[in-house]
């Protein structure tokens, strides 16, 4: 049972697990301030990455999309771009 | 907390088109105002800045964040107050969780012990300079 999402994530291709960059870095709370790391988690098109492509944990994903949203309201992030 | 005060932190986006003094003092009311409710614990200045899209077609505003610490009924007055003052064009108030707070208390003394590091020579050099002026005038 424990191993059974491993196994499949192995099926295919060939994953390396992702490790959440903000539990690597110990971080209890995503600052709204710090532009230059929240951009690393929007598109191009200013749109908030899923976790299955940044591999960010729930716990830190729920987090960093308020962060997001509050630097979007203070225009410090773009709602869109193009 | 026991005396009902919360620690908040504030954002506040001025018009440039207020210019630099104009909205230094838009601040400063708002500063007086929560100096008045509770107490401002620091202020920081962020200058202008290019806003991410347009507000009110325009391209810049003025940034300031201030740290403060208040009763929770202040802050609806405070947003009351940011909605019907002119020249302002984005505001945030958001509640500062105290474990947070001292989180980032200690990530911004390891940064400057990082920068002081940096540059440790000049520092140190400084530092033993400073000592050593008084030092020798009081031996004198």
């Amino acid at each position: 049972m424990a191993d059974r999402p491993e196994r499949e994530v192995r099926r295919g291709r060939k994953g390396r697990k992702k490790v959440c960059s903000f539990c690597v870095d110990r971080a209890e709370f995503i600052d709204y301030k710090d532009v230059a790391k929240l951009r690393r988690f929007i598109s191009e098109r200013g749109k908030i990455l899923p976790r299955r492509v940044t591999g960010t944990c729930a716990y830190h994903q729920r987090a960093l999309t308020v962060a997001i949203k509050r630097a979007r309201h203070l225009a410090l992030l773009p709602y869109t771009s193009d | 907390m026991a005396d009902g005060k919360n620690l908040y932190e504030t954002v506040i986006v001025t018009s440039a088109k207020l210019g630099e003094e104009g909205s230094a003092a838009l601040v400063e009311r708002f500063k007086a105002l929560i100096a008045e409710h509770g107490t401002v614990q620091s202020v920081d200045d962020w200058g202008k800045r290019r806003f991410a899209y347009p507000i009110q077609k325009q391209t810049e505003g003025y940034y300031t964040l201030i740290n403060f610490e208040s009763t929770p009924d202040f802050t609806a007055e405070l947003d009351r107050r940011y909605q019907i003052t002119d020249g302002i064009l984005r505001t945030l108030i958001v509640k500062r969780d105290p474990r947070h707070v001292m989180a980032i208390e200690k990530a911004k003394k390891a940064q400057a012990q990082k920068a002081e590091e940096a540059n440790n020579i000049d520092v140190e050099a400084i530092a033993a300079e400073a000592v050593e002026a008084p030092a020798q005038e009081t031996a004198e």
